[in-house]
């Protein structure tokens, strides 16, 4: 894209002078990887409808808000962030992507690196360069440079070998500034044999507008198992853009849970690329969107080595004049015989302003591969209705019953029991409407 | 209209070629001058002309298509002869006046004339390169009333027809390669089926692609009154080229109220040798209105041949009630790529639409499924069932799925489904352990798997296309 497109776009010039004012870090490699990054950004624009990645979200509306970067500032109390917090879990706390260590709780372990990136660089100098930014690409993802650029604080979290980590990990970004764009990073490095369960966690204090720009780096080591459930419930004003790039070594497993329930418009990109024999991966994901929400949702999983499993799930249920989209691509390299993979993309419409837009996306280069997909849209089963409705049930209960149903398929899955309850309760309140 | 254009059209048609102007191949190169000359050798009326300039400003105005999944070199659109006709010879006004050659020709395709338009009861009309050469059974139409001629004899014969229909559901500026047609196009087929009338006979046409360096524009205008019906093959077979050829045919049918088309092709292009040189760039726009209340469009397609083909046979599913149907095998070996699939735009209520599309590569082949399937808000308890199979044949070759599902409307019920698959080793075993031969068993697993399609096919269809599938996968199998 020539330099003239760059220059007149508002959104990202105003970025790129905050950048220049941002104080330069210790780490020479850290440097570099962010003054690439900036580069990037200024050959790249703002996509727009015309680019097949993002033909149904449109976020023009983005170049119009020029948020400065988030400050410090605005202490927040435990009592503000009670509500958020789960019970038995190691907690590191975000305000605004500035690391909080009063409002964090990590159990004093030998075993585990856990913290924030920044702190942390000195020491683990050779893990965070061997890993950041070695996933998620920022050549052709604005978003991704984006926040490779303006990285500063961000979660990290490494996992040695043999080690079991029993208290999932829970990583809390708090938006509590209005009108400001934050670029929270994450980094897991899981050691062989290793078993993390991480939970990677979007929220706001108030409905207030802003940007979120998310990115998040998980790489499993032979035999190593993560779990990764990732909640997004930003303010409704909200923009949040986010990627997640994970990469699985031979015999390792992922299992990822997202719950996209917030903003006003939020893109989520996961990729998933299984680099080792025998690897699986099972991704699960909900959408819950009303009002004029709109809710993207983008994956890729690359299948380069043989013998791998994939299988996806992903549910929306859209109401009122929501906007609710799915991209879902499997790819099987030449080499990855006996790939086996599944996915499937339902949908619920629960009025009839709403709107969904599907593609499940395969595209295979290997003979000997078991690979389906599926897609349905539709909304809830007269029958079904009906059938409860014989029961005694109100038409409304059989309805929120069975709309809460669709739902509860993907939250059941949580391995999180307090988690799990609490989004029980946020999917019921918003199922109960009428 | 004017008494120019009045007298224009009542000229007697000369069979589509113009005797004072002696080259019987236009000069490469496309420009506005080159349109008005396709025009004058085919005597044909200002309105005509200037659709074609229209479309010709639209298409310099626009660029070539680069989304589709497949890969070729550039075409240079200024070293193609845009008009060729055979030589002309007497007046044709039974198939005994057809050049023998061109006859043997037909023979060795496979397409025996006499036998068919005898046995079958098949109207063909023939087309060789771009000029309608032979038409048979017309007469016996014509008794229940139907139209069935080259396009350039309906313009003569049939211009508010044609006026009324050409471009209403392919407009000249839709795609690039639909307004090159538009702009270029010199044959074709044309087919109106009155009010109530059933169609006696299935209608078919064979295209041929014979001089060397010219690109063929096919348009072909099908067109169902209130409560008609009509079946309609299309078949094409291609001699072996080493220079690419550009084929990009514009197909509209158009149905009223109650009425019923079905569209079935076999298309059998030269396909290129087996180190991908050569074969037809086949760059089609196919498309149905289901204009009426219970009105139905079938397409039904196997594609074997090309070195590449790009074709989305769509339907529009506007009236009420209307249906949409979408058959569809391609098959692709050696360097052939394939982007195929099809868009059904539901808009009536109560619309309903299938897709079955069945892909099969082998050799270093790479095919395609791209769908759209669209429920806008008025399409009230539209229903859309896909499923979409792809086998693969050897490692070297690909399949890929690209179902778009696009729903505004929450009384709609979309279904999508796709596999992928291969030959099993335990199916081939089963079927030697009751003495069948590998060759065979593999033809017979891959009719298996195409059955679906097949059965909807008209019976000599059928039988061809299940030939032509074990044809082009001879050699690809153990």
């Amino acid at each position: 894209m020539s330099n003239s497109v760059t220059n007149s776009n508002d959104y990202l010039q105003y970025l790129l002078k905050s950048w220049s004012a941002k104080s330069a870090s210790k780490l020479t490699g850290l440097n570099q990887l962010r003054a690439h990054a900036i580069d990037s950004v200024s050959t790249q624009r703002l996509p727009n409808k015309y680019d097949e990645e993002w033909r149904f979200t449109d976020i023009s509306p983005l170049a119009r808000l020029t948020y400065p970067p988030s400050q410090q500032q605005l202490r927040l109390q435990f009592n503000d962030i009670d509500k958020f917090c789960l019970q038995n879990t190691n907690r590191l706390v975000f305000v605004d992507n500035h690391y909080s260590p009063d409002l964090s709780n990590v159990a004093d372990s030998q075993i585990q690196i856990l913290g924030n990136l920044h702190s942390l660089m000195s020491s683990h100098a050779s893990t965070i360069e061997s890993h950041l930014g070695h996933y998620a690409k920022f050549d052709h993802d604005i978003f991704t440079a984006l926040n490779t650029a303006f990285l500063h604080d961000g979660a990290l979290i490494i996992v040695p070998a043999e080690t079991c980590i029993a208290e999932p990990i829970h990583l809390l970004f708090i938006a509590s500034q209005q009108e400001v764009s934050s670029y929270p990073r994450s980094l897991v490095v899981s050691g062989p044999n290793s078993k993390v369960t991480l939970i990677e966690d979007y929220v706001s204090i108030d409905q207030s507008p802003y940007i979120t720009n998310t990115v998040t780096e998980i790489r499993l080591a032979a035999h190593a198992q993560v779990k990764h459930i990732r909640v997004q419930r930003d303010s409704k004003q909200a923009h949040h853009l986010a990627s997640c790039a994970v990469s699985l070594a031979g015999s390792s497993q992922y299992q990822s849970i997202c719950v996209s329930l917030g903003a006003r418009i939020s893109r989520y990109n996961l990729e998933v690329q299984l680099t080792g024999e025998n690897s699986n991966c099972t991704i699960d994901g909900l959408t819950l969107i009303s009002g004029q929400q709109l809710s993207d949702t983008h994956t890729s999983i690359d299948h380069v080595k043989p013998n791998c499993t994939s299988h996806q799930q992903h549910k929306c249920i859209v109401d009122d004049t929501a906007h609710a989209v799915f991209n879902g691509k499997i790819k099987v390299r030449p080499q990855a015989q006996q790939t086996n993979s599944s996915q499937s993309s339902r949908n619920l419409l629960l009025s009839n302003t709403a709107k969904v837009d599907t593609k499940p996306q395969l595209e295979i280069f290997a003979d000997d591969v078991k690979c389906a997909h599926g897609a349905t849209v539709g909304q809830l089963d007269s029958e079904e209705i009906f059938y409860l409705e014989s029961r005694g049930l109100s038409k409304t209960t059989a309805r929120n019953l069975l709309t809460y149903a669709f739902a509860a398929d993907v939250i059941n899955r949580i391995p999180v029991t307090s988690l799990k309850q609490q989004l029980e309760h946020i999917v019921l309140n918003q199922t109960q409407g009428v | 209209m004017s008494a120019v254009l009045q007298s224009l059209v009542n000229q007697p048609y000369k069979h589509g070629f113009v005797t004072d102007i002696e080259s019987d191949v236009a000069p490469k190169g496309l420009n506005e001058d080159t349109i008005r000359l396709i025009s004058a050798k085919k005597n044909e009326p200002e309105w005509l002309l200037s659709f074609r300039l229209d479309a010709y400003r639209k298409w310099v105005t626009m660029s070539e298509p680069d989304w589709q999944n497949v890969h070729y070199s550039k075409i240079d659109y200024q070293d193609i002869s845009y008009y060729s006709a055979p030589k002309p010879k007497n007046k044709l006004a039974s198939m005994d006046e057809v050049d023998p050659e061109l006859l043997r020709t037909f023979e060795k395709l496979g397409v025996p004339l006499h036998e068919r338009a005898a046995l079958a009861g098949v109207a063909v009309d023939v087309i060789f390169d771009s000029v309608s050469v032979a038409t048979t059974y017309k007469q016996k139409l014509a008794e229940v009333g139907i139209i069935f001629c080259s396009i350039s004899e309906a313009v003569h014969n049939h211009p508010e027809l044609v006026k009324k229909y050409l471009g209403s559901v392919v407009p000249v500026g839709d795609n690039f390669f639909a307004a090159l047609n538009s702009a270029v196009f010199t044959d074709g087929s044309f087919c109106f089926i009155p009010k109530g009338v059933k169609c006696p006979m299935d209608l078919s046409t064979y295209f041929r692609i014979n001089t060397e360096g010219s690109g063929q524009f096919e348009r072909t205008l099908v067109i169902a009154e209130e409560g008609a019906s009509v079946s309609y093959l299309e078949g094409c077979t291609a001699p072996q080229f080493d220079t690419n050829q550009l084929h990009a045919a514009v197909v509209e049918l158009i149905a009223l109220d109650n009425a019923n088309i079905k569209y079935s092709t076999v298309q059998n292009w030269y396909a290129g040798d087996e180190n991908g040189i050569g074969g037809i760039y086949n760059f089609v726009t196919k498309r149905g209105l289901a204009k009426g209340v219970n009105s139905r469009i079938s397409w039904t397609q196997v594609e074997t041949g090309a070195a590449i083909t790009w074709k989305y046979p769509s339907c529009i599913l506007r009236g009420d009630n209307s249906v949409g149907e979408f058959y569809s095998v391609a098959v692709t070996n050696n360097f052939q790529q394939a982007d195929t699939g099809t868009k059904m735009i539901h808009i009536g209520k109560n619309t309903r639409s299938t897709i079955i599309s069945k892909g099969i590569s082998a050799g270093h082949s790479n095919s395609s499924y791209r769908g759209l399937v669209r429920i806008t808000p008025t399409a009230d308890g539209a229903r859309n069932y896909s499923q979409c199979d792809s086998m693969l044949i050897g490692d070297q070759c690909g399949a890929h799925t690209f179902p778009y599902i696009q729903v505004q409307n929450n009384t709609a019920k979309v279904e999508h489904e796709a596999s992928t698959s291969k030959i099993g080793e335990d199916q081939l075993f089963y079927l030697s352990q009751r003495g069948i031969g590998a060759e065979e068993a593999v033809s017979m697993i891959i009719n298996g798997f195409c059955k679906d399609v097949f059965q909807q096919l008209p019976m000599e269809f059928a039988v061809e296309a299940t030939k032509l599938l074990s044809f082009k996968l001879e050699g690809s199998v153990g």
